[in-house]
């Protein structure tokens, strides 16, 4: 007996139900097809992004970034001592990413799976050549990310990203830079950055780009799907050039908190 | 003001002269001194530096406040909950070790941990060293350093006589620790 409680005197539903899903027809126009320009906005344009940085007040620090369909809540713990029982001369940057329950079109169950954990690890390389570890010996930093509405995983792992650097400035960690990310995605001939889930589906082939645009260095860069090597350096450039705007951004939301404080 | 605070990455530009010293929340990387820190660089005396308001790991030379947790004949273990003044958020403190050489300065070799220290005692001490994986290293062989802190059997808060002895005052009872010289005597 899986459940001790289940009432077998009445008729019980299925123990899982999701919701029919329609095609309705009004998306069938909308819908983008081969040979279209992009539907929404331009090619090389990025929805716009808020981010406020302290929002969460019993963290050490937070950011909170939303980009139209994308939320996505950061706090920063730390840097408090590692559990570990080896002696370490540099600190140690933890991520944690936890999706909501209804973050995604499809209920997703409250346990940690495979993505979660490769989106953690993509944000973590994000962000660990930023950060001055060195200055923190046998020390953690816990970063608990938390994606309360999902639109397309690569624009979850770059606002992530985006969202952590803010929320480590704002507790007081010491940083090289602040750190910018941005995707783009291969569709037919064209590159579109920023892309959605929908236009991630349609694409061949993705690429997340992160630096610090401060100090003009490149952090990570992960791509997947099929992409020409030219079309590789074309996106990484594309979005070399756009994380300057979120770099913006996320500098002028640290700005004004530190004057609000 | 408000236009000169920097964020992380940001250069700071230098004054002729001589290279200021890059202290705190700087860093020097192409010759560039730029910001780790979101702040307002200022000096301190010949350094640059940003001041962090934020509390921070202990490190060698920092001054901190500690609760005495456990002790046995060879060390004392102190849950260290104040870095140089600024406290430390709840539930994220660090462990120190005082050894039994480190209690004090003279005649290290007759020190009875017992006699020094009790369980609940709040103690100010220097932190020697990041010490191994468990614990820093902290030492109290400084006239301003020892306990600061603690009560009698009897319950009550007591005062120190000496800088080995402290009375209760609703028992008269002396019992000994080894106290840190109160500020401004």
């Amino acid at each position: 007996m899986a459940q001790s409680n289940f009432d077998r005197r009445r008729i019980n539903g299925p123990e899982e139900s999701f919701l029919p899903i329609f095609d309705s027809d009004e998306e069938e126009e909308t819908r983008w097809k081969p040979g279209n320009p992009r539907i929404g906005r331009g090619a090389r344009d990025i929805r716009p992004i808020f981010l406020k940085a302290g929002l969460i007040n019993q963290a050490n620090g937070s950011a909170y970034i939303e980009t139209e369909k994308t939320k996505i809540a950061c706090a920063v713990y730390g840097p408090r001592q590692s559990k570990s029982t080896t002696y370490n001369e540099k600190g140690r940057l933890n991520v944690e990413v936890k999706f909501a329950p209804f973050s995604c079109t499809r209920r997703r169950v409250p346990i940690r799976d495979a993505e979660d954990r490769s989106v953690a690890v993509q944000i973590q390389q994000a962000l660990v050549p930023a950060v001055r570890l060195e200055l923190l010996p046998k020390s953690t930093i816990d970063i608990f990310i938390t994606i309360i509405e999902n639109d397309g995983m690569e624009g979850c792992i770059a606002s992530g990203s985006v969202a952590a650097s803010a929320a480590l400035a704002d507790a007081g960690i010491e940083m090289l830079g602040l750190v910018a990310s941005c995707s783009a995605a291969v569709v037919g001939k064209e590159i579109w950055l920023d892309p959605t889930e929908e236009e991630g589906k349609v694409s061949s082939g993705t690429l997340i780009l992160a630096g610090m645009p401060a100090l003009e260095t490149i952090t990570s860069v992960w791509q997947s799907g099929s992409m020409t090597p030219t079309d590789a350096i074309k996106c990484m450039e594309a979005c070399q050039e756009r994380y300057m705007d979120i770099h913006a951004v996320a500098a002028q939301a640290l700005l004004q908190n530190a004057q609000n404080t | 003001m408000s236009s000169d605070i920097v964020l992380p990455g940001q250069p700071i530009p230098i004054p002729r002269g001589p290279m200021p010293h890059v202290g705190n929340g700087l860093y020097s990387r192409d010759g560039t001194v730029r910001a780790s820190l979101i702040g307002v660089p200022s000096y301190a005396g010949s350094a640059l530096e940003i001041k962090r308001t934020r509390p921070r790991p202990p490190a060698p030379d920092s001054i901190v406040l500690g609760l005495v947790t456990r002790l046995s004949p060879l060390q004392a273990v102190v849950s260290i909950t104040v870095v140089d003044g600024v406290p430390l958020p709840a539930g994220e403190e660090f462990t120190g070790v005082i050894r039994v050489q480190d209690v004090r300065a003279t005649e290290k070799d007759k020190v009875k941990i017992a006699d020094c220290f009790r369980g609940g005692d709040v103690v100010r001490g220097l932190v020697l060293s990041l010490g191994d994986a468990r614990s820093y290293y902290v030492t109290t062989a400084r006239n301003d350093l020892g306990v600061i802190f603690a009560t009698s059997e009897a319950g009550a808060t007591m005062e120190p006589v000496s800088w080995q002895e402290m009375r209760c005052p609703k028992t008269g009872k002396i019992e000994k620790r080894k106290c840190a010289k109160p500020e401004g005597m």
